[in-house]
């Protein structure tokens, strides 16, 4: 790391020179600044901080779920609070953290910085997202007060239309977070169309980019229906309208219909921006070009397109037509293809690559681990006769922990780590990192690899209770969440302390080739970039070493000694002169 | 990607060929954009977007439609026949008509005839009052025969030669009449939202607000309001006719 | 340099857009007075379409607005369809889990073919059933297939 900082040390004194001497951070201090702010890096901080207690929150209510489990009986809860538990667990994780956590925490902080721009779109819109996302928090704390949820996250009709007192809050709040979402997913869409830097071609644009793209346009087509679907569900409950429930008439397998519509798609929108931070990591820690831009770019788009045609496979044994059940089994396999191609082209890209494995990078493999795993055990629950023993076990629940923990969370985590230096201006301990980075990897496994055995051997999900033989499995699995909980509490740690101890950071650490490394200090300015940069090449043309990276016989080993930092793009010219140009 | 050469100057999306220095006195202007140009660009496919998600927002009834009129043809023929089609038909030319206006009303602000174009948005603002006044008589037309969405759902008696007590021997129309108030509410409120906005409008154009160079609200919210007319379009026929 | 998303549309154009859209309003009214049976739907939508094609091309102008838009607004109703569509493939078959026999496709072709055989033989007359037949038949042929006794029953 030293010797990282050494390496960097040279550009970070030219943008030094170049700067204000102020910084992001300093800008408009105090926390009435903060609350008014339309700057997208203190927007997505606000994100991060109000993310990160919901992750808390949820997280503590995953270990109680798996305390309870640890042995028959009742253990430290009673029924009736466990079922509110792991819904809420459910719900404040799918809704309240995995849809916006990748987009409005990294997507806001690095997106502008990616593609050379002062800002998104429509800054007032991005801070209106965070505030409704908190108007949602708030309306899942009123559920919690009217008595709570058990419904499980899916609020399956008809019993989400007659229990419980805070299903109401509970929808109105998801109803309204969906707001959040889709402003997020508008502003980047048109961020990204008329936003990006002169030279800053769409071939240009760094994967994370395309990711967040594709991601957007599911929130933007995605998010309504979920909308609907709980405006709906609230009038089922206060005027009986009986479009979903049985006993006035309506047809509950309708309300999956809707209820899927949406959150098949939101699957896509938790992983779509993990792609995209994975194509940052591997390229950027591999010291090599992205092997097969173009196919990563678009089978992004291609997921989020095929993404909306697969959400009965959640519905095979729901009563569902068996035609409709085989159209949607046969376009499920189909996102395998493309899924593919991305793995396929992450481990291409490191192949000959001189591979640093630093924290980030070793969270990158864990997610190329994990969310291959969570990828086959996808298909296998894809096959409709396999589907029918499968449905609401274990296994589903170890399926979608692989593809959303193991995917979507291992890459925000490595992102994190990743962008840390630039949101903060610090660097992480790298030994706690590398530490922590494996602690969760094996409690991971440990928790989950258990509930994929478990429900093999028929444990179905949500289960307050199980017979002997799953006792063992049941033990694995707890006790893995327990190491799990130690590694992210690890992070949690050196995290806090790094924003205060943590030695400064250089302007580009990794020696990675994207603007927001290359041409922004090491705390971005206020409006980014003091000069726009002028993009002359591709997001990870590291085979450029010569030219721009400097000496080209470094790009050696995976020894931080020989990292050539790349020179920051020059500066577009003036708009001014630009003018008589097409007039 | 081809080897760097600085001197290769590709499109540059953000640049545009307005000048700079006459941009940078304009008060719309916002300080992240370039030129208004651009400004407005962005705002138009934002604005679209909200669009697309408004109109999926509607998809979810017309698929609740959709299912329950082909698992109850006869009932949704009977319950649509004591709906009046005149009063709805009223309604559809009255939309139509202020989709007119408003289209007029960006057609002369973009000449730089402000005024006209207030007195056309005030005119699309009295269009929408009539449409929402006309709903207001076919609801409680509907509410004095016990037509009430879901579960207080109770038909009797009859008027203007509808059997409103018939209704009550067909088994899910009680799903039709939900699904007719909950459709048409929600569009009502996208009515009520289009009036506020436009009023909003109508006084910042009265107060010179807008001009030849710059109107992007109003034509914004003329796209808004044309959505408005458009589910309803679509809502006329499934409802009241077929 | 003209800009495309500035373009502006001619009053007569707006006016005969307007125009066009009344007659078709009360062309879908004619329509649904019409006994067209089966296609009164089609009918009905098909005119929708064409209206909210005219609002969306010139009210709205994505006739003369920049790509981009136009592919947003299509992307759009495309997915709309789709909801619909992938909906109804499930609606509309509801229930044809329960299109299960114990009988192989095989068997059950060769059955209809025999019966349909069977049929050219008789005339209707012939064909007549009295309840003192269905007794008959019953005790004939009650062990023999319990699927076909079965339809017999719900029919």
């Amino acid at each position: 790391m030293d010797a990282a900082t050494k390496g960097a040390e040279v550009a970070h004194e030219e943008h030094h020179d170049e700067a204000h001497d102020q910084n992001y951070l300093q800008y408009e201090p105090g926390i009435w600044n903060w609350l008014t702010t339309k700057d997208h890096k203190k927007i997505g901080i606000m994100y991060a901080v109000s993310l990160a207690l919901v992750f808390l929150v949820a997280g503590v209510l995953a270990i109680m779920v798996r305390t309870e489990l640890v042995s028959q009986g009742e253990t430290i809860m009673d029924a009736d609070t466990y079922n509110q538990v792991f819904t809420m667990h459910g719900i404040l994780m799918v809704f309240l953290f995995l849809v916006p956590s990748i987009p409005a925490i990294l997507g806001n902080f690095v997106l502008p910085l990616q593609i050379g721009a002062k800002d998104v779109a429509f800054p007032r819109l991005n801070l209106a997202s965070w505030y409704v996302y908190m108007i949602g928090a708030i309306m899942t704390c009123a559920a919690l007060y009217f008595g709570g949820v058990d419904t499980g996250w899916t609020f399956y009709t008809p019993y989400s239309s007659s229990t419980g007192g805070g299903v109401i809050w509970m929808t109105s709040a998801i109803f309204v977070s969906g707001f959040a979402s889709i402003f997020t997913g508008l502003n980047f869409i048109v961020t990204i169309h008329k936003m990006r830097a002169p030279g800053m071609t769409w071939n240009r644009l760094p994967l994370f980019v395309w990711g967040l793209y594709a991601t957007s346009i599911v929130q933007v087509l995605a998010t309504p229906v979920i909308g609907i679907t709980m405006l709906l569900l609230i009038l089922e409950r206060t005027m009986g309208i009986g479009i979903f429930d049985p006993a006035l008439g309506g047809d509950p397998v309708l309300f999956q219909h809707f209820f899927w519509f949406y959150s098949h798609p939101a699957v896509y929108i938790m992983i779509l921006p993990a792609f995209g931070v994975l194509s940052e990591l591997i390229a950027t820690f591999s010291r090599q070009r992205i092997f097969g831009y173009r196919a990563i770019a678009l089978s992004s788009v291609a997921i989020a397109m095929l993404g909306f045609l697969v959400w009965g496979h959640h519905m095979f044994v729901s009563g569902q037509s068996a035609i409709s059940s085989i159209i949607f089994s046969l376009i499920t396999y189909l996102i395998g293809i493309p899924s593919g191609i991305k793995v396929f082209n992450w481990v291409a890209t490191m192949y000959r690559g001189s591979i640093w494995l630093q924290t980030p990078m070793l969270y990158a493999l864990s997610f190329l681990f994990l969310f291959t795993i969570g990828g086959f055990t996808g298909i296998m629950v894809g096959v409709l006769a396999v589907d029918v023993h499968l449905h609401d076990t274990y296994y589903v629940v170890g399926h979608f922990h692989y593809v959303m923990m193991g995917g979507s969370v291992m890459a925000l985590l490595g992102g994190m780590h990743y962008w840390w230096p630039k949101i903060t201006g610090r660097m992480y301990n790298e030994t706690l990192g590398k530490i922590a980075v494996f602690l969760i990897f094996v409690g991971f496994n440990a928790t989950f690899f258990s509930q994929l055995v478990l429900g093999a051997k028929g444990m179905p999900r949500r289960y307050y209770d199980y017979v002997d033989r799953f006792e063992a499995l049941h033990q694995i699995s707890t006790y893995g969440s327990y190491v799990l909980a130690l590694g992210l509490f690890i992070v949690l740690f050196y995290g806090v302390y790094s924003m205060f101890f943590g030695p400064k950071a250089p302007a580009n650490p990794w020696a990675a080739a994207t603007l927001e490394w290359t041409n922004v200090a090491a705390l971005p300015d206020p409006h980014n970039f003091v000069r726009t940069p002028l993009v002359t090449r591709g997001p990870y043309d590291f085979h450029l070493a010569d030219e721009v990276f400097g000496s080209g016989d470094g790009v050696g080993d995976g020894q931080a000694a020989s990292l050539d930092v790349p020179e920051p793009a020059p500066a577009a010219p003036e708009p001014s002169e630009e003018a008589p140009q097409n007039a | 990607m081809a080897t760097d050469t600085t001197t290769d100057t590709p499109a540059a999306p953000a640049q545009t060929e307005v000048d700079l220095h006459d941009e940078e006195h304009l008060s719309h202007l916002q300080h992240h954009f370039v030129s208004s140009e651009q400004q407005f660009d962005s705002a138009k496919l934002g604005m679209w977007l909200f669009l697309i998600t408004e109109v999926l927002l509607f998809s979810g009834m017309f698929v609740a439609y959709a299912v329950f009129r082909q698992w109850h043809p006869e009932t949704f023929a009977a319950a649509s026949q004591t709906l009046d089609w005149q009063l709805g038909g009223l309604n559809t030319v009255v939309l139509l008509a202020s989709s007119f206006t408003i289209a007029l009303a960006i057609h002369f602000i973009q000449k730089g005839e402000a005024m006209k174009s207030f007195w056309l948005q005030v005119g699309t603002i009295a269009l929408a009052g009539v449409f929402l006044v006309v709903k207001y008589f076919e609801y409680t037309s509907k509410f004095e025969h016990g037509v009430f969405p879901g579960a207080m759902f109770d038909p009797h008696g009859v008027a203007h030669g509808v059997d409103y007590g018939a209704l009550a021997s067909y088994a899910y129309a009680p799903q039709f009449f939900s699904i007719y108030f909950v459709m048409t509410g929600i569009h009502g409120f996208h009515v009520v939202v289009g009036m506020i906005l436009i009023g909003w409008i109508a006084s910042r154009t009265y107060r010179g607000h807008f001009s030849s160079e710059y109107y992007t609200h109003i034509e914004l919210s003329g796209l808004y309001w044309h959505l408005v007319d458009l589910v309803w379009i679509f809502l006329f026929p499934l409802l009241y006719l077929v | 340099m003209s800009h495309d998303s500035h373009h502006i549309i001619p009053f007569k154009t707006l006016a005969t857009v307007f125009g066009a859209l009344i007659v078709l309003t009360v062309l879908t009214v004619v329509a649904a007075a019409l006994p067209l049976g089966p296609l009164d739907m089609p009918v009905a939508i098909l005119i929708a379409v064409a209206k909210a094609s005219l609002v969306v091309l010139y009210f709205m102008a994505l006739k003369y607005d920049k790509p981009v838009n136009s592919l947003t607004f299509s992307v759009g109703t495309l997915f709309v369809v789709i909801f619909i569509t992938f909906t109804l493939f499930d609606t509309a078959f509801r229930g044809d889990l329960g299109d299960v026999s114990s009988q192989t496709v095989d068997e059950i072709t060769r059955q209809e073919t025999e019966a349909g055989e069977r049929q050219q033989q008789f005339t209707p007359e012939q064909m007549a059933v009295s309840p003192a037949d269905y007794e008959a038949l019953q005790n004939n042929e009650s062990a023999a297939d319990t699927t076909t006794a079965d339809t017999a029953d719900t029919e």
